[in-house]
């Protein structure tokens, strides 16, 4: 367990200050963190790719297994232009890219998401198992389908929260520049 | 209060079924309680929920009770939504166009000087499960209420002529009816003419003149090759015990029914279906004729024009608790609070058994009805052959006698309460008005509401976990402000009662004595 929070920020994305961050997480550049949202770094780094967007009340969470402790090589990696809608909890063990899960949806430790998935509005995911690309999960039985394409990246909802968000929120600052680390190093 | 959990105060209707009193309508011309089993529901108006357009029967039976412009997601059966893309074109006619599959990433015109210009095109999607209509291959189209193909099913062609075929039976049929009538009963006239003695009929004579029959050809119904059966069935495919399923590539039953036609097995034979229409009823008494319930004719109003709710003339009954925990053979108390809708006072009286003379006034009331057919069967001649012009009853009234379900006994209360008339200003009212002398049962009293104590008790054969339901008549007075005979004006009072039953609760744990 890390004793301080170690939060990196790469450049370009938007990280209000009120929500929560727990733990080693990186932000990748055009990532838009909204206020109230929760990510919680317990087992291990937590990387969050390009574009995401986390809506409020969404809570990220790699939280420990009994018994383990923290552990720096186990890192959750979220791919990119992932959404986290409202109110969504997901503890999935890997998520790939163009993600969306809906408003109050669960996704519990062990499920793998791989790309293109859309997790519907309300639905619970709790057993172990691998989403295959493009899944849709929808309604109240949880039916799964699988769409043609992949769900289309946000560009303009993300542009406009870049704008939107830095008037009426404070923002975590961009602390870490991959260029200016490499001409350190 | 109990708007989402089933109330636990139930009404007799006057056909004999149990409810509570917010799904019962009140008839004042008879007056007595209806309920949704013992009137004629007619439809007012076709509309679609989705666009709230308003379409008239005769077009909503063409267009099979369906939206034109409105349709349901195959897959999980929400309404798809017109989304739009920016779709780049390029001027040039002999440029390839296929940049047009995915909007957002299309590739840039190869020729810089060709200006490409964007156009608008529209898929429909769902919002709940994601379904696009590019998922099974349809075309993007120009305008957002675009010509969505019709599913036109394998067997159109043979339900089209399955159809003709027996409307023309049906008319044939007709046909066939009407001139066995006519030659079983002649037409007798007064005078009798010429050709009728001599046998000449129009016919005969058309036919020595030289013309063509003028009867009307007697239709034959065109020749459908009946449907045949074989005892082939295709076999099954060659891998269907060594390949797993993918279920996700096996449309559910629920998806199937809602593409009655083909039924398709695969999920890529799914196409959007129309919406189909909802209808606003109106309920009619069979017993009067009077309508109870009429909707506004607009789709996106929700108010009514005529609106006979029981809760707007029949005191209503809130079961408030029990005063002790239910014990078989133990005597018990109730409270209930009685709310007065109308705007006129009522009296109240709690009976065990249906009180002697109330609904003596009926033979009254159906007289007063009486008069008013009259008055439409204005002909003489009509009433005398005994013909009424009013339209008869599709379908008689069915009474059926009230399950007796109670299991306790009440004490019915020795003498009426009156409970005041509906004020709604009186609410605000900061000053309380004086004491006044209250009979025993009641415990508290405001406005229109009585709150009254009633004892009981439940049998003593009950046991542990059993429903304690009890019953009563109320009998009330009730002001009916219409009046069917055109000299009485002033309003008419009278009793009337209904029949209730309290499901009070459980008989608790713990012996009787």
């Amino acid at each position: 367990m890390p004793m301080e929070n170690n939060i990196k920020i790469l450049p370009k994305s938007v990280v209000c200050e009120e929500s929560t961050l727990r733990g080693d997480i990186t932000f990748s550049a055009g990532c838009v963190v909204h206020p109230s949202a929760t990510i919680i770094a317990d087992a291990g780094p937590i990387i969050i790719g390009e574009n995401c967007i986390v809506e409020e009340y969404a809570t990220i969470a790699h939280r420990l297994a009994d018994g383990a402790s923290w552990d720096a090589s186990n890192i959750l990696s979220i791919g990119s232009h992932n959404v986290f809608e409202v109110g969504c909890n997901v503890e999935a063990s890997r998520i790939g890219d163009r993600n969306v899960f809906e408003s109050k949806c669960f996704v519990g430790r062990g499920v793998t998401v791989s790309g293109g998935c859309v997790i519907g509005a309300g639905i619970q995911m709790r057993t172990v198992q691998v989403l295959p690309e493009n899944t849709i999960v929808y309604g109240q039985q949880a039916l799964q389908r699988e769409a043609i394409e992949k769900q289309g990246s946000q560009t303009l909802q993300i542009d406009f929260l870049r704008k939107v968000l830095p008037n009426y929120h404070h923002l975590r600052k961009p602390n870490y520049d991959p260029k200016k680390a490499r001409s350190v190093v | 209060m109990s708007f989402m959990q089933p109330s636990p105060v139930k009404y007799a209707c006057s056909c004999g079924i149990l409810n509570p009193i917010n799904k019962l309508f009140f008839c004042r011309h008879c007056p007595k309680l209806r309920c949704g089993f013992c009137v004629c529901h007619e439809i007012e108006s076709h509309f679609c929920s989705n666009c709230l357009e308003n379409i008239p029967s005769s077009e909503a039976r063409h267009k099979k009770n369906c939206c034109a412009n409105c349709f349901d997601c195959p897959c999980c059966q929400h309404t798809l939504s017109a989304r739009a893309t920016t779709v780049p074109v390029v001027r040039k006619a002999d440029e390839s166009k296929d940049g047009g599959e995915s909007g957002s990433d299309a590739a840039p015109s190869p020729k810089p000087s060709a200006m490409p210009t964007t156009k608008k095109m529209y898929y429909l999607s769902c919002l709940s499960c994601r379904w696009t209509t590019r998922d099974v291959g349809i075309p993007d189209q120009g305008v957002a209420t675009g010509t969505w193909p019709d599913n036109e099913c394998l067997y159109q062609v043979r339900f089209n002529t399955l159809m003709e075929y027996y409307q023309s039976v049906v008319l044939q049929e007709k046909q066939e009816k009407q001139e066995f009538m006519r030659r079983k009963a002649p037409k007798q006239h007064k005078f009798p003419s010429l050709t009728d003695r001599t046998g000449l009929t129009v016919s005969l004579i058309r036919r020595q003149i030289g013309w063509n029959d003028k009867s009307i050809p007697k239709t034959k119904p065109i020749n459908i090759t009946p449907a045949e059966a074989s005892a082939e069935v295709e076999p099954l495919s060659e891998d269907i015990f060594t390949q797993p399923i993918n279920l996700r590539n096996v449309t559910t039953v629920a998806q199937r029914h809602s593409q009655p036609a083909d039924q398709p097995t695969a999920v890529n034979n799914l196409y959007p279906q129309r919406r189909s229409l909802w209808i606003k009823r109106s309920l009619r008494c069979r017993h009067c004729e009077h309508n109870l319930i009429k909707p506004e004719y607009h789709p996106t109003s929700i108010k009514y024009r005529i609106q006979l709710f029981a809760s707007y003339h029949v005191p209503e009954v809130v079961m408030v608790r029990c005063e002790q925990p239910l014990q078989p053979g133990q005597t018990n108390a109730i409270f209930l609070k009685f709310t007065n809708p109308t705007m006129y006072d009522m009296t109240i009286s709690i009976l065990d058994a249906p009180p002697a003379d109330a609904q003596v006034n009926m033979d009254a009331f159906m007289q007063g009805c009486r008069i008013k057919e009259e008055a439409i069967t204005s002909s003489p001649l009509l009433k005398a052959t005994g013909v009424t012009l009013t339209r008869q009853n599709s379908t008689r009234e069915v009474t059926r006698e009230v399950r007796d379900l109670a299991n306790a006994t009440i004490v019915p209360l020795d003498n009426e309460f009156v409970l005041s008339q509906r004020d709604d200003s009186k609410e605000f009212d900061e000053d309380v008005q004086a004491p006044i002398e209250e009979p025993k049962f009641i415990v508290w009293r405001k406005g229109n509401k009585v709150l009254m104590r009633l004892q009981f008790t439940p049998a003593a054969e009950l046991q542990t976990g059993d429903e304690v339901t009890l019953g009563f008549y109320m009998q009330y007075t009730y002001v009916n402000t219409v009046s069917n005979t055109p000299d009485k004006k002033e309003p008419t009072t009278h009793a009337l009662y209904s029949r209730l039953f309290i499901q009070a609760g459980e008989i608790a744990q713990g012996t009787a004595n």
